[in-house]
């Protein structure tokens, strides 16, 4: 049986920025291993995996929704990620590193190609779950965010990816263990983010 | 001494501890560092508040989203991400858990006899996940509560049961059992049972006539005496096994269901059918597999795009069945109606794969 074609379009995390990190190139060595296992056999899921899902699914959702600002996009995203980690041999104990990576490089993957919602509907489906006061505030927001996101889609890969993981509550620690980075360069890495970030709104700011 | 980097700065902001003392005490004396930390700050609340989305997912739902991991189709989800183009979509839907996952669909609420609406307010109204491959096409269809009354009654409530006993003694069907898996299938199936349902629609010339003025075409005169008859739908109940790959998606899917019916008041049920079919807005692929619908329930419409999947003529143990194959050749399923029950092979496999299975059932 042929699985191969299912696992080629589910993982798109890992695959998708060529050499980034050797933290996820080693994740995808092992995944890639276990697909060609499983595509010969048809092996189970693993058995940890409802356990390792109950306990990650809130925050892989979380670091996907940052990407995207959409929870419903985040969660398909999030799907799409434990699928892939069904699917692998990643250790239990890295699968929490492991699921938050991929789900940013899902994300951002999803945000790079445009498969986003138009922003109309991202517009409507905010103001279902905002109490606006002030309408006006509410669309410069939004128009903030959608500046943000343009850019964090143009970011180098692993500025993104530190940047997101750093802002759904990870440590330094675990975003460099994740990303396979000293320490001490993740903040300097978010800071690059965060900065890029910040001048790309300015420059809509003073252009409007 | 050097000023510290403003990766060292960032940091400081996040987790002062790990910030070594002799930068921090130089930063908390020097006005030019206090000038950068707090631009760092500054942009790095911004931007945190820039990516904070309203609904947090502190309150996701893990178990239903663990119920859709394990039960549905990934289609539904890559199919609402990717949702641009026609043509990626049918890719996207045509991924191998699809059909074994409408095979469950089918089995378990019969959506055989439905027409059309019928079926999809059944789904739709007990949320049965795994349909999700039908909604793009099948949403495109018209909707039948313009054109009458639709009730539903009974409660298909499709739900998991731990074993082939007491799947056996909730539907009152016998549970088909598999006796040699396919290569590359492996291990204990799951178990879902799906209980009676019918659907009943009404036609009504006014309502159908308004809808089709919103439309902006005529509606096709009524055949006599079709306002107010009814046609109701019978279906289920209905089992099916589930043998899941290692990604979690449906590799081989067993199902058997009492073969659903359709009634009619009145007029006989093939002339509500093909009326119902000469309305606007159905599309080709589906009203010609709906033609098939007898008042017997011995044929299925089967709801594949005909440029997606190829369907052939096989015997299982006798009877007539339907095997279809999707064009790719990553999905195959047969589908026959023996002695007033319908049973379906499905699953990431091929055609001689799925026959192999039907015919050896006990």
């Amino acid at each position: 049986m042929d699985l191969s074609r299912y696992g080629r379009a589910a993982p798109a995390a890992v695959l998708a920025a060529p050499g980034v990190v050797a933290g996820a190139v080693r994740v995808r060595d092992e995944r890639t291993k276990r697909v060609t296992v499983s595509g010969s056999t048809g092996g189970a899921v693993r058995a940890d995996l409802d356990e390792i899902f109950r306990r990650e699914y809130p925050r892989v959702v979380g670091v996907a929704a940052r990407v995207l600002g959409s929870r419903d996009q985040a969660e398909d995203v999030a799907q799409e990620v434990f699928l892939s980690l069904g699917r692998s041999s990643v250790p239990a104990g890295e699968a929490g590193g492991w699921l938050s990576v991929a789900a940013a490089h899902t994300a951002l993957n999803v945000l790079r190609s445009g498969r986003r919602r138009g922003s109309r509907e991202e517009i409507v489906a905010a103001a279902e779950h905002t109490v606006v006061s002030d309408v006006a505030d509410v669309v410069v927001t939004r128009e903030e965010r959608s500046h943000v996101r343009a850019a964090l889609a143009r970011l180098p890969r692993k500025q993104a990816v530190a940047l997101v993981l750093r802002h759904s509550g990870m440590s330094y620690a675990d975003v460099a263990a994740a990303l396979d980075l000293s320490p001490g360069s993740v903040g300097t890495t978010v800071r690059r983010a965060e900065s890029a970030l910040r001048k790309e709104l300015n420059r809509h700011a003073s252009s409007d | 001494m050097r000023h510290p980097t403003e990766g060292v700065l960032r940091r400081l902001i996040d987790e002062p501890a790990g910030v070594a003392d002799s930068d921090r005490e130089h930063i908390s004396g020097c006005p030019q560092c206090l000038d950068a930390l707090a631009a760092v700050r500054e942009d790095a609340a911004y931007v945190g508040a820039a990516l904070a989305t309203e609904r947090g997912a502190s309150d996701v739902d893990v178990d239903a989203a663990w119920q859709r991991l394990t039960t549905t189709a990934p289609t539904k989800m890559t199919g609402r991400q990717v949702g641009v183009s026609r043509a990626g979509r049918s890719r996207t839907w045509l991924r191998r858990p699809a059909v074994a996952a409408l095979a469950v669909g089918l089995v378990l609420t019969g959506a055989g006899a439905a027409a059309a609406n019928g079926w999809l307010e059944i789904f739709r109204a007990e949320e049965v996940a795994p349909i999700s491959i039908a909604a793009d096409d099948l949403v495109a269809l018209p909707d039948l509560s313009a054109f009458g009354e639709l009730e539903l009654s009974g409660e298909p409530n499709v739900h998991e049961v731990p074993d082939a006993a007491t799947a056996e003694a909730e539907t009152g069907l016998d549970v088909p059992e598999v006796t040699d898996l396919p290569r590359g299938v492996s291990g204990d199936p799951m178990y879902q049972v799906g209980g009676k349902v019918t659907a009943t629609f009404t036609f009504s010339a006014e309502r159908a006539a308004e809808a089709a003025d919103k439309a902006g075409t005529a509606l096709p005169p009524p055949p006599p005496g079709l306002d107010g008859s009814s046609v109701r739908l019978d279906a289920g109940p209905g089992v099916a096994q589930t043998w899941l790959s290692s990604a979690g998606a449906p590799a081989l899917i067993v199902g058997r269901a009492t073969a659903p019916k359709a009634f009619s008041s009145g007029v006989p049920f093939e002339t509500v059918r093909d009326y119902l079919l000469s309305l606007p807005g159905m599309p080709e692929n589906v009203a010609r597999q709906l033609r098939t619908f007898t008042a017997d329930g011995s044929t299925l419409p089967l709801p594949f795009p005909a440029d997606e999947v190829t369907t052939s003529s096989a015997k299982v143990n006798g009877v007539d069945a339907t095997v279809l194959e999707t064009r790719d050749k990553a999905l195959s399923a047969v589908v026959w109606v023996d002695d007033d029950m319908v049973t379906v092979v499905g699953g990431s496999l091929d055609d001689d794969e799925v026959l192999a299975v039907a015919r050896n059932l006990r």
